[in-house]
């Protein structure tokens, strides 16, 4: 059974994250909470990982591994 | 005038509260000129004392003095003040009531209440089977009616292991020893079957709603549990929408073609994502006063079938509103308990019958 999908989350400015179908409530972290917004507004994962390369200072396989957990968090929620 | 005096049950708001007084304060706040008379089992019963409470109040012999004793109280309540809706919101008196719908015809008393066939289908004992026509999970079940049987049972199901009555009353047992106790104090005091069930662990979701009976929901607010009793009773909840879960009550209200109140109790697996059903009460829970304040008044929707009004459907409660129960000092004074403690009832059918209760005629009142 798929929960509810990202676009439907309740997000906040804190980064906040009400799942509507779960009840559940997350505090993202600020890359995640920008992270999901592009996710949201259709960003690809090149898009993902160039957006963490051009941010933050980190190499470009910790930036990937970072994300693949982070989307790997996501769909176990059912979100993706 | 008749039709604005109604007769409620479940006034009790304490550790275990019941639907009634939410009930009431839904009610009072869509129709001020309602009268509401309050029937209690106890004259202890908080929302007898609450602020914007019943109007009236009378002692009820408990539903287990049968039919006769309970219509004759009815009717002598009826002569002081004549009341044509009566809304039963305990499982008891449901179950008691069902059976006589020609009692409340050949009196005027209009009720919303299922026939006998449709509250045994969903009760404990015949979940599984309504469960299964329906594509719902339910716990791994078993019934007893001895302890012999349970005890065979329980090897099957092996431990920990609910062990439940047919209507009240919900246990976790860990060995042999812990289920002896449990299953012969449920069949001493509730009679045949226990049930036995495999535990399902997992956040719990509750969804109230207002059948039509002829297999239409007229309105549902889903929420799951955020903070729970010891004794697992919800003091908490948040609003959710989930498709999946609004599809499933839709089935099981549909096939049972449930005429009125219900609270359906999930719990949902998180390993395989699926709902896993644990019961169908008939009656509204206790945070029904909730999604009036959000509003979707499901006691005013309820009144207005019963009236034969024509009812739209209620609307969607949006997700993220959550509830806490505040507990409060309600106040009374004693010249109305002794009221009520005087409140005509023969002796033979005072509620709490040899027992003497705390605050009894031989106690501190006169």
């Amino acid at each position: 059974m798929k929960s509810s999908p990202l676009k439907t989350l309740l997000l906040n400015e804190g980064g906040v994250a009400f799942d509507p179908a779960r009840g559940e409530t997350y505090q993202l972290s600020a890359s995640g909470l920008t992270l999901v917004r592009m996710l949201i507004g259709g960003a690809d994962q090149k898009s993902l990982l160039e957006f963490l390369l051009r941010e933050y200072e980190v190499s470009e396989s910790t930036a990937r591994r970072d994300l693949q957990t982070f989307l790997g968090e996501l769909e176990k929620r059912g979100w993706l | 005038m008749k039709k604005n005096i109604i007769a409620i049950s479940g006034l009790q708001r304490m550790d275990n509260p019941q639907p009634g007084a939410g009930m009431i304060q839904s009610l009072r706040r869509a129709c001020p000129d309602l009268t509401i008379i309050g029937l209690v089992y106890d004259a202890m019963e908080s929302g007898i004392y609450a602020a914007g409470g019943p109007d009236q109040v009378h002692l009820m012999p408990y539903p287990t003095a049968g039919t006769g004793p309970y219509f004759e109280r009815l009717d002598a309540i009826r002569a002081h003040t004549p009341f044509e809706i009566l809304i039963p919101t305990l499982d008891s008196e449901i179950e008691l009531l069902s059976h006589v719908s020609d009692l409340f015809k050949r009196r005027g008393i209009r009720v919303c209440l299922p026939d006998p066939a449709t509250l045994r289908r969903r009760s404990k004992s015949h979940l599984p089977e309504l469960a299964e026509t329906c594509d719902v999970d339910v716990p791994d079940t078993r019934m007893a009616s001895d302890l012999g049987t349970a005890s065979r049972m329980a090897a099957e199901l092996g431990f920990p292991l609910i062990v439940k009555g047919p209507y009240y009353e919900a246990r976790v047992v860990r060995n042999g020893m812990e289920l002896s106790t449990a299953a012969n104090r449920l069949l001493s005091e509730w009679g045949a079957p226990v049930i036995l069930q495999s535990p399902v662990c997992g956040p719990e979701f509750n969804v109230l709603g207002l059948g039509d009976g002829q297999g239409r929901i007229r309105g549902m607010c889903a929420i799951r549990k955020t903070v729970l009793s010891e004794k697992g009773k919800g003091l908490g909840g948040i609003t959710v929408h989930d498709p999946v879960l609004n599809s499933l009550c839709t089935r099981l209200i549909r096939a049972l073609r449930w005429p009125g109140p219900f609270e359906i109790e999930l719990i949902f697996n998180e390993a395989d994502h699926r709902y896993t059903l644990i019961e169908i009460n008939p009656r509204f829970p206790a945070w029904i006063d909730f999604p009036s304040q959000l509003g979707a008044n499901f006691p005013l929707a309820l009144l207005r079938m019963i009236r034969g009004e024509r009812l739209s459907p209620l609307p969607a409660t949006k997700p993220g509103h959550f509830y806490i129960r505040h507990q409060v000092e309600a106040v009374g004074h004693i010249s109305r308990f002794s009221a009520l403690m005087g409140d005509n009832l023969p002796a033979e059918l005072l509620p709490w019958g040899e027992i003497t209760p705390p605050l009894s005629r031989k106690g501190i009142l006169p």
